[in-house]
């Protein structure tokens, strides 16, 4: 199940990652990069929260907890003490992965699904009404506005790179790199000796632990990793839509869309958050015309991929092209399903 | 803050803890005897709130007969999502966390079925009953003291029935260790799909009381949801009476911290309590010790 994508499919990793850095240049609608912007947000924020909860299988719903910490951090630092956000957003990922620490901590002394899931979204919810209940800082739910942009700068040859709400060409480059940054430190991680390690956890963690692997440490690394990826897009979410809500990024809505991310492309599997953040966030939006009929279709899909498609479009994409090797990783459903993917 | 004040913040407290206890214990019966968390129990409680509205209010039905069959509508729904959805899961690998997906998935489509049938807006439903009990300066409108009565009446109907009849046996046989169960005769799924439908009742009871007190949406569900993980925490996930005393406990912990805070540390109180509990007694009051 580790074994690399075949060379066909590392061409065609290739090639979608071409096309990707490609697009901006050719194509200008605003609005096109705008959503594919946010499914590259979103896509990396499934791919860590899939990183715990199918990799390392900590089943977390209070990730969402980290992209709000990330980018309150970020807009209320940057904006009242003048940081550049070029700062504040590496360090808003630090403090969501110190934050990720203080979560996994109760996290380690249990094991039931439930136990963890209400823990974590129990966390995320102390965050979202502290963000409330300040309100003299964080203006609570009326809106944290007035949260600077990046800072323009000049590349040679290239001239002035400015970031405003006009031009969505860097922001799209700078969500591309940390789009891409976060998968390939995923993959990294996936491939090297930790990701063993956590799918050793994930699987049987008193195997694990017999074979000298130390749960806690693991544990710590899988989630505080996460955490740091998930603040720091929080944190670039903050300085690209340039208003805050707790609801809009805490909201458990958030987390069920992530969730709903992962399942529809794949739990577990390198290439499904990837798939599923781009069919998920482009398909609500070209629903727009029937209304409110949008969100009743995609509750009713998350139910049909549960049920009939468990291991999600990954699936698909294997049976069109099994030699590719995207469906490769590890199903959270059966044993018999990851043999046959992989 | 008057000894009088303290006293009504803390009766109400109780009120709304029997409103929390009466959540929690659906959840905990669901977790009991299925071993799965049910996150779809907040949009049961929004659909009684909705049928309450709609019957009580819109079809000036007697409140009686209004609170009954919205309880039963609900109860019929759930046994159906039972059905359609988890009784299948349960029988594949990975269970655990399919169950909890999937009424996630169930939870966005019935909130977005109520916001397509009854729009956005904040329904108010009428009191059942008028006038307020006064005693001295301690004063109670009649309407909190029928929650508390119907509430506490209709757990002690449930733990009897759990105790004390055949059925109450083979659910908790089936709790116990479901294949034994199904070899002495016990209809195992039956029993599930039962079991879950009266969980989603007992939701709906606590809508159709609390609708009058609080306005009927499509979302009112989450933050009564989330209350109820914390009820179950304290209890002890899967314990019936675990949940009744949890249930009470949040509502009188909840209207002491506010009395002494504000209104708006409510939340807070609670998720700090439920992360405290779960880092000192995993297993909560109730609970058998279990890693």
């Amino acid at each position: 199940m580790f074994a690399p994508l075949a060379p066909q499919g590392r061409a065609a990793v290739a090639l979608l990652v071409a096309v990707l850095l490609i697009l901006p240049l050719v194509w200008h609608d605003t609005y096109a990069l705008h959503l594919i912007i946010l499914s590259m947000i979103f896509g990396a924020f499934a791919v860590a929260w899939n990183f715990t909860t199918g990799y390392a299988g900590l089943k977390t719903f209070g990730h969402h907890a980290f992209f709000g910490i990330g980018a309150y951090f970020s807009a209320l630092i940057s904006k009242n003490l003048e940081i550049s956000p070029w700062l504040t957003t590496p360090a808003a990922g630090l403090v969501a992965a110190a934050a990720g620490l203080v979560v996994a901590l109760p996290v380690l002394r249990i094991r039931s699904v439930p136990h963890v899931a209400m823990v974590t979204l129990g966390f995320a919810e102390i965050v979202r009404v502290l963000l409330t209940v300040f309100r003299e800082t964080t203006r609570g739910e009326m809106g944290l506005w007035g949260i600077p942009a990046y800072d323009g700068f000049t590349i040679p040859g290239l001239g002035e790179i400015a970031f405003n709400a006009a031009e969505k060409v860097p922001y799209y480059y700078l969500a591309a790199f940390l789009f891409l940054g976060s998968v390939y430190a995923v993959v990294r991680m996936v491939k090297s000796p930790i990701g063993l390690a956590l799918v050793a956890i994930r699987d049987s963690q008193d195997a694990a632990e017999s074979l000298g692997i130390s749960l806690t440490r693991y544990k710590l690394l899988a989630f505080s990793t996460s955490a740091f990826m998930v603040g720091l897009l929080g944190a670039f979410y903050a300085h690209y839509i340039l208003l805050l809500t707790p609801s809009s990024v805490l909201g458990l809505d958030l987390m069920i869309y992530i969730i709903g991310i992962t399942l529809i492309g794949g739990v577990g599997t390198l290439f499904g958050p990837i798939i599923g953040a781009f069919v998920l966030t482009i398909g609500i939006e070209a629903m727009r015309g029937i209304g409110e009929y949008r969100m009743l279709i995609y509750g009713a899909l998350i139910i049909v991929v549960v049920m009939f498609m468990p291991r999600g479009l990954v699936a698909l994409l294997d049976r069109l092209g099994p030699r590719m090797g995207f469906g490769r990783g590890v199903a959270l459903a059966t044993s018999d399903d990851a043999a046959k993917a992989g | 803050m008057t000894a009088t004040l303290f006293l009504e913040q803390v009766v109400n407290g109780i009120i709304l803890g029997s409103m929390y206890a009466l959540m929690g214990a659906g959840l905990a019966l669901i977790y009991g005897t299925m071993r799965i968390l049910n996150f779809a129990h907040g949009e049961f409680y929004m659909l009684g709130g909705f049928f309450v509205f709609f019957l009580f209010a819109q079809q000036h039905v007697h409140p009686v007969l209004a609170v009954v069959l919205s309880t039963a509508a609900v109860a019929l729904i759930a046994a159906l999502v039972q059905r359609l959805t988890v009784d299948i899961l349960l029988k594949r690998e990975g269970w655990a966390f399919s169950t909890i997906a999937v009424t996630l998935g169930v939870s966005v489509f019935l909130q977005n079925l109520a916001l397509a049938l009854w729009g956005e807006r904040f329904q108010s439903v009428p009191y059942f009953v008028e006038g307020i009990l006064q005693v001295g300066e301690f004063r109670l409108p009649w309407q909190r003291i029928l929650i508390l009565a119907v509430a506490v009446a209709v757990m002690a109907t449930m733990a009897a029935v759990l105790r004390w009849t055949r059925f109450g046996w083979a659910v908790r046989a089936t709790a116990q260790d479901p294949e034994a169960a199904a070899v002495v005769g016990v209809p195992a799924r039956r029993i599930h799909t039962v079991t879950f439908a009266l969980g989603a009742a007992l939701a709906a009871v606590a809508a159709a009381m609390l609708a009058p007190v609080f306005a009927v949406n499509p979302w009112m569900g989450l933050p009564l949801i989330i209350k109820a993980f914390v009820v179950v925490v304290l209890g002890g996930l899967g314990s019936f009476p675990g949940a009744i005393v949890g249930g009470f406990l949040l509502g009188i912990v909840e209207a002491v911290g506010i009395t002494l805070t504000s209104s708006e540390w409510r939340d807070v109180i609670a998720f700090g309590m439920m992360i405290a509990f779960l880092w000192v007694r995993p297993w909560g009051l109730f609970g058998v010790k279990e890693r």
